[in-house]
């Protein structure tokens, strides 16, 4: 694709810091310091999942904790708890794994309007996501420090999914959970220096949407999510 | 131990007594104390508006009378800071580092001498009633002293001590600002002020003369019954 | 609009914030619950100085190797199937933005909050060329439907009560439900849903470029930006050119810092990374991307001592602990980068001229300096500022009279002594009970708001010089 003016641009930048242009060799220097690495540093599994229950708090979402069999009830009760009658979820390759195939169609038998994001029907799945009350996915990578979960979406987990409907309801494998974003984007950083492209979106996701830009006070829900629930499932 | 004293030219004019204490307190830990006659103004207000290379010729004066001193003492956290802040302004120069970076070496505010240099935390004096500090911006933000005078100030007998609600807030003196932005000192002045009433203390104390006076300027214009205080003039109240 | 706001003359703009009590109550209750937050969130971390640290040489590298990471970086974006433009000038910018949205026919454009795109004045030129513009993040909607402009760099309608807002929305909306933030903002999600769903073109800022993968990331809290990179087919977004970072590995220290720094939080609710256009078979996303990379003054800053300032993360730190902002507010700089970070770029970015007051719109306290995550030392910036007007020839004569007395004053102990002597007595027409409170000359200005207090009775000088007589007398 295009690259426009970029020479002289650059050009300019070199000669006003007083050198010859560096198009290649700089190399990034080992840092003198590393305080992010100290953040939660050699703690269990489990240490982590109470971070990220006490983080929730923070973040107005609501966390749910559940063993592999008790999935299927907890994200039930979770969707009615929501209202979910329209429920839209990534098409992820871990929904069989996890049950929740079948869990799909148990709501379905009961009426819920349960879709998987089908990248064969184009935008269509945006307008059932603008209409859906619930958008489900799965966390890649759970930073406990902050409440996050990472999605790299892509032509089976749309951007939408998460953004879109009312409530966000995210299953949380524990084995994804990690301290903090540092160890998030080193893996994104080794895939890439790998050769392996980026997601076109990776999406750092802590909890519903809010804003404080009315007299600073703290609206949970602006145009992302209204609530957000989190189900920590312990692994098999 | 030989301490020249560095008055400052605002105790030196306005408010001569927080020099005797000040020449006194030292005194009385065993320092032998000279006031190099020649000394003027650390060059803070031109340097700070803009006149750098009009300044040095001040400071340059700063640091030939000083240059024998083995240590310079100063009853102001700003002024002690502008004497050491030559260091970084003559880096360089061939003539004057060497001497910049010796009197910044040896250069202290009060409360920092007492405290970092002679490890005196008690000076034993005594001094009855309720009592705030303003932790000055320069003292605290440019010189790093913060805890040195608080706990002087608590260790004198008789002193009931109450923090200052946002000490840390600028009090709207900043040299020429106040006189350049007069309106906006005036609102953060009367910002300050409100938080000392408001402290319900006898005795405003600081370690710098100029927020002092800015301070106890509007304090006054209010009718406040506040007094506002040097830390050197506390420190002095023996029995 | 363009990076100049307000009454071009800086009392008048003072005047204007000191007199709305309204607006200064907002911006101190601001203030507090930034402060105690960043407070908060910065301490829990331990090691806080250590983060700055880090900050600061991550970005003092990637600036001093600006060129070699902005060519990474549109190498990327350009294989991840997106076009890259580098605009010198602001008009350069607006020109190929307003280019590519008539040759996508945008009718409809929408925005999230962005202030380089204030800065360079993109609304204006988009609306010229005929595209409905709207502004989608809360604050930004707010002032856009007020003709309002920003008073902060992150919460842009600080200046503003939710009573005023509720009659924005009732006059300009129709709006007809209670004044509680809450009501407020589901009534911008409800409008703002409709334009997301009908929008032709999404124009975003960016927090920071990623060189290695060529993705530009988004820090928010509404969502609004995601929704700008998802349901559009056309993507521009545009940066500073400074807003990089070298791997995906300093982009989290960058954000912690940031995000820590404005708002106290960990994170906020969105971090979102957007490399190039979507890939085959994705729905959302943009089926063409441009990046717009913004000098517009910024190389002129590079190679100078002022170089640090464009480490800046637009944090707002500074601004949030500015006294002086407090009492004035954010117009009163007349700058859309108000606060002491905006009293250093201004001029910078729009020469002194215009802006000769800001460096001088600072008592130098340094809490800005204190709480600044990559360690811009801004009141030093000040000074420096300051210098540079004085060479210019720019400071008034009066000022300048002044200073030259000064130094002679200074460096002349007789005539410093004598005047130091005489001050009392010079003084003793003004002066009743020890007190002053209408004094002459410079002193007019200072009595205007407070009492000035007579000299001593004696100097200091005179009474060290008797008391050792007296010793050596004894």
């Amino acid at each position: 694709m295009t690259i426009q003016n970029r020479e002289s641009f650059l050009d300019n930048l070199a000669n006003t810091l007083g050198r010859p242009r560096r198009k290649t060799g700089v190399e990034r220097p080992k840092w003198s310091l590393s305080p992010q690495w100290e953040v939660y540093d050699g703690l269990s599994q489990d240490e982590l999942v109470d971070v990220l229950e006490q983080q929730c708090k923070v973040i107005h979402t609501n966390f749910k904790r559940t063993n592999f069999d008790g999935l299927s009830e907890m994200l039930k009760s979770a969707i009615k708890g929501h209202d979910g009658n329209k429920v839209l979820a990534a098409n992820d390759r871990r929904n069989k794994e996890y049950g929740l195939e079948v869990i799909f169609d148990d709501l379905k038998q009961e009426g819920v309007d349960v879709r998987l994001w089908d990248s064969a029907i184009g935008t269509e799945n945006q307008v059932f996501a603008e209409q859906a009350d619930i958008g489900i996915t799965f966390s890649e990578i759970t930073l406990a420090e902050s409440g996050t979960i990472t999605l790299f979406n892509d032509k089976d987990n749309g951007r939408s999914i998460s953004l879109l409907p009312r409530v966000h309801v995210v299953i949380i494998p524990k084995s994804t959970l990690v301290p903090r974003m540092t160890q998030a984007v080193k893996q994104i950083h080794e895939a890439n220096k790998r050769g392996r492209e980026v997601s076109s979106c990776v999406s750092f996701i802590s909890g519903p949407s809010n804003s404080a830009d009315i007299e600073m006070n703290l609206i949970v829900g602006v145009h992302g999510p209204i609530e957000a629930t989190y189900i920590v499932v312990d692994d098999k | 131990m030989k301490v020249s004293l560095f008055i400052t030219c605002m105790a030196d004019i306005m408010t001569s007594n927080v020099g005797k204490d000040t020449v006194e307190i030292l005194e009385r830990f065993g320092c032998e104390v000279d006031f190099p006659d020649t000394q003027t103004c650390c060059g803070q207000p031109a340097y700070n508006s803009g006149y750098l290379e009009n300044t040095k010729a001040t400071m340059k004066h700063m640091m030939k009378v000083f240059r024998e001193s083995e240590y310079v003492v100063g009853p102001s956290g700003s002024c002690v800071a502008m004497l050491r802040g030559y260091e970084a302004i003559f880096r360089g120069d061939p003539e004057w580092e060497e001497e910049a970076k010796k009197l910044a070496a040896k250069t202290f505010e009060l409360s920092q001498f007492l405290v970092d240099v002679l490890g005196i935390v008690d000076v034993g004096s005594t001094f009855k009633g309720k009592v705030t500090y303003h932790p000055s911006c320069h003292m605290t933000r440019i010189l790093g002293v913060k805890a040195a005078p608080v706990q002087l100030l608590q260790n004198v007998e008789g002193v009931d001590f109450v923090e200052l609600p946002h000490g840390e807030d600028c009090c709207g003196f900043g040299g020429t600002f106040a006189v350049k932005n007069s309106v906006i000192s005036g609102q953060m002045v009367q910002e300050k002020a409100d938080h000392v009433v408001e402290t319900e203390a006898e005795y405003l104390v600081g370690g710098d003369m100029a927020c002092l006076l800015n301070i106890g300027g509007r304090l006054s214009r209010e009718g406040s019954y506040v007094k506002v205080v040097h830390l050197a003039e506390i420190l002095n109240t023996v029995k | 609009m363009g990076i100049r706001i307000g009454d071009p003359s800086f009392e008048t703009r003072v005047q204007e914030g000191i007199e709305n009590d309204f607006m200064l109550n907002s911006v101190a209750s601001a203030q507090g619950r930034f402060r105690g937050r960043r407070g908060v969130a910065t301490e829990e971390l331990g090691n806080w100085e250590d983060w700055r640290s880090l900050g600061e040489e991550i970005r003092s590298h990637t600036l001093e190797n600006i060129d070699y990471y902005l060519q990474q970086l549109s190498d990327n974006v350009s294989k991840r199937g997106g076009h890259v433009f580098f605009a010198a000038t602001a008009d350069e910018a607006n020109e190929y933005i307003k280019e590519v949205v008539k040759r996508k026919n945008g009718k409809k454009v929408v925005k999230s909050k962005s202030m380089v795109t204030e800065e360079i004045g993109l609304n204006k030129a988009l609306e010229e060329a005929g595209s409905e513009v709207i502004e989608t993040d809360l604050g930004e909607w707010i002032l856009q439907l007020d003709g309002d402009v920003p008073s902060h760099i992150v919460t842009p309608a600080l200046h503003l009560n939710r009573d005023q807002i509720k009659e924005t929305f009732a006059n300009k909306r129709g709006y007809d439900k209670s004044n509680t933030p809450e009501e407020l903002g589901l009534f911008a999600r409800e409008e703002l849903r409709k334009d997301f769903l009908t929008a032709d073109i999404g124009i975003t800022g960016c927090n920071f470029a990623v060189a290695e993968s060529g993705a530009v990331t988004f820090v928010t809290n509404e969502g609004n930006a995601r929704l700008a990179t998802t349901l559009p087919d056309t993507q521009i977004s545009v940066m500073g050119l400074e807003r990089i970072v070298p791997t995906w590995e300093e982009l989290d220290v960058l954000v912690s810092l940031l995000t820590r720094s404005a708002v106290g939080q960990k994170l906020t609710s969105y971090i979102t990374g957007i490399t190039g256009t979507r890939l085959a078979g994705e729905i959302d996303g943009p089926e063409e991307f441009h990046l717009v990379i913004v000098d517009n003054g910024r190389s002129e800053i590079l190679g100078t001592e002022f170089q640090s300032a464009l480490h800046c993360i637009r944090c707002a730190a500074c601004i949030n602990v500015c006294p002086v902002y407090r009492h004035i507010g954010g117009h009163a700089y007349g700058s859309i980068y108000p606060g002491p970070i905006g009293a250093v770029l201004t001029p910078l970015l729009d020469g002194y001229e215009n802006h000769k007051e800001l460096p001088h719109a600072s008592t130098l306290c340094a809490a800005c300096t204190d709480v600044c995550p990559v360690k811009i030392p801004l009141h030093e910036q000040l000074i420096r500022h300051r210098e540079i007007m004085v060479e210019k020839n720019m400071a008034p004569t009066a000022e300048k009279i002044a200073m030259n007395g000064f130094v002679k004053w200074s460096t002349h102990p007789a005539a410093y002594k004598l005047s130091s002597k005489l001050a009392r007595t010079a003084l003793k027409p003004w002066t009743k009970d020890e007190n002053i409170t209408n004094g002459p000359g410079p002193l007019k200005n200072w009595t205007a708001q407070r009492d000035f207090p007579a000299p001593s009775q004696q100097t200091f000088r005179s009474w060290f010089k008797e008391r050792q007589k007296g010793e050596k007398s004894k």
